[in-house]
């Protein structure tokens, strides 16, 4: 290589080079993290994402954090660690909204022609902002890990009340009573269908009250931290700049 | 890709990103996913819903095959291309070329994820909402065409193009191989061959009703070889803070935020 290392020599040309750095490599960051983290959700917690029958007071509270805490954590340690951002779950949440609202319209509404206060993503968001806000406070991955990730499961089932309650309101019909999201279930029959009958319609799920919410949050807590730690070995696995001579 | 902008014949510092080729792979990708999201409305519920009818051999299965015939060319002249111009003095640039040319690596680098996005996520999720209605009666169906045949074998072009730009043209990727690169290419790459145990499983369970049932899951774990990006980018960011540093300059290339250098906040 050549032996003189530098390819500037003012301050203000190295300015302007961060300046554009930042430019290209922000797009190139949103975007893969939106297209890594949707993948990644679609496939481990879609179907509870996708429609709003399935999400129920058990399996969508548990569900849900436990998978979209990976990218958070793993984002942390790369961003934290090296660059001290203290945003990575904001970053991954984020991206990953505007990655399932941009489909929902265009395809679940636009194609599928699925009404959409039916297809409506889960609201992750506040979870990653408490995320966040306890890295930045605590400056500790250890700290964010043990209380950040418990609150993350906690608080998933709160930040959806305002959007989910008026689908949980229980009505009769054709002298069964069920939730309106469960209505607007059965009009539209999809090939999932037989796996909510399992899975979700199955009896001790379909409480309309009792513990059954608080208890799922705080166990998608418990696991969630766990999930946190282990992910944050894996972002410290993928952030490693090792180079070799021969694969 | 490889000629950044006219200013750059000035001062080294102006002009690096290159708006109007960032603005022209933007578009182009673009045009390309609207092309392909624009057929799909007009012909997947009218001539996509039955295999056997000889309307879907007409509009998708030839879709299918121009698209492979397209990739194939596509591959074999960007591929050629970027190995038969290669830079057989690549450990004699200067500074200033090299950082010329990493900004031409990200431009590669923004052209692939752009494709990622529209693969993984626009089109990957799109093909929910269609196993929800409809029931598959083969392989390749109006939404597996256009997400299997197409997306993907696109950012794979795009991917190991950035790869081979790398290898070829800039010294500390063609002196060793960048792993976090590596993984970051090859990973999605993977997603491609993972099809295969896919179509493999659906056509003995039919099991489009659940979208998270573990037989997705082979694209769930090389989906998170995306985050190799990580790695790559440190990679990137170290060899710029080489690039630009300035006379009497204190270089910091480990542990960069760390006053004390220890692996503090852990």
């Amino acid at each position: 290589m050549s032996a003189v290392h530098t390819a500037i020599t003012t301050a203000e040309q190295q300015h302007r080079i961060y300046k554009a750095f930042d430019w290209i490599i922000i797009p190139i960051v949103v975007l893969v993290i939106i297209g890594a983290n949707h993948i990644h959700a679609m496939l481990t917690m879609g179907d509870w994402d996708f429609w709003i029958d399935w999400k129920d007071r058990r399996w969508w509270v548990t569900v849900t954090p436990i998978a979209l805490i990976f990218f958070p954590a793993a984002l942390h340690y790369i961003l934290w660690n090296n660059f001290r951002l203290p945003f990575g779950a904001t970053l991954a949440t984020a991206g990953l909204l505007i990655g399932e609202w941009a489909n929902r319209i265009a395809n679940f509404v636009g194609w599928a022609y699925f009404p959409l206060n039916m297809v409506v993503p889960a609201e992750i968001i506040p979870m990653a902002l408490c995320l966040d806000a306890i890295l930045l406070i605590s400056r500790s991955l250890t700290m964010t890990g043990v209380l950040g990730a418990m609150l993350w499961g906690i608080i998933f089932y709160p930040a959806n009340w305002v959007i989910i309650a008026p689908f949980h309101v229980p009505i009769e019909y054709n002298g069964t009573m069920m939730s309106l999201a469960d209505l607007i279930g059965y009009n539209y029959v999809r090939t999932g269908t037989p796996e909510y009958i399992r899975i979700i319609e199955e009896g001790t799920l379909r409480t309309f009250g009792e513990d059954v919410t608080p208890v799922s949050a705080f166990f998608a807590g418990f696991i969630s931290v766990g999930a946190y730690f282990l992910w944050l070995g894996i972002g410290k696995w993928f952030g490693l700049t090792t180079w070799m001579k021969r694969v | 890709m490889s000629t950044p902008s006219e200013a750059m014949s000035g001062d080294i510092s102006k002009g690096l990103i290159g708006g109007k080729r960032i603005a022209i792979i933007f578009f182009a990708v673009l045009a390309v996913m609207m092309a392909w999201r624009v057929y799909q409305q007009l012909f997947a519920w009218d001539m996509g819903m039955d295999s056997f009818e000889p309307e879907f051999q007409t509009y998708w299965m030839n879709l299918l095959y121009g698209q492979w015939i397209v990739e194939f060319v596509l591959a074999a002249v960007i591929w050629g291309y970027l190995l038969k111009t290669r830079d057989k003095d690549v450990f004699n640039i200067t500074p200033q070329e090299e950082l010329k040319r990493m900004f031409t690596l990200l431009a590669w680098l923004f052209c692939y994820v752009w494709i990622v996005y529209w693969a993984a996520s626009f089109f990957a999720e799109q093909d929910a909402s269609w196993h929800q209605v409809t029931v598959r009666d083969t392989d390749f169906t109006p939404s597996h065409i256009v997400l299997f045949y197409g997306t993907m074998p696109a950012y794979i072009l795009a991917g190991v193009g950035a790869f081979l730009y790398a290898r070829t043209r800039l010294p500390q990727f063609a002196e060793n191989i960048s792993i976090p690169f590596l993984v970051a290419v090859v990973g999605p790459f993977m997603i491609l061959p993972n099809v295969g145990l896919n179509e493999w499983g659906h056509t003995f369970w039919f099991m489009e009703e659940l979208f998270t049932a573990p037989l997705h899951w082979g694209f769930v774990v090389l989906g998170w070889t995306a985050l190799g990006l990580g790695g790559l980018l440190i990679q990137v960011v170290l060899r710029m803070i080489t690039l630009t540093q300035l006379d009497g300059e204190v270089l910091v290339t480990e542990h960069m935020n760390d006053e004390d250098g220890s692996k503090s906040g852990y």
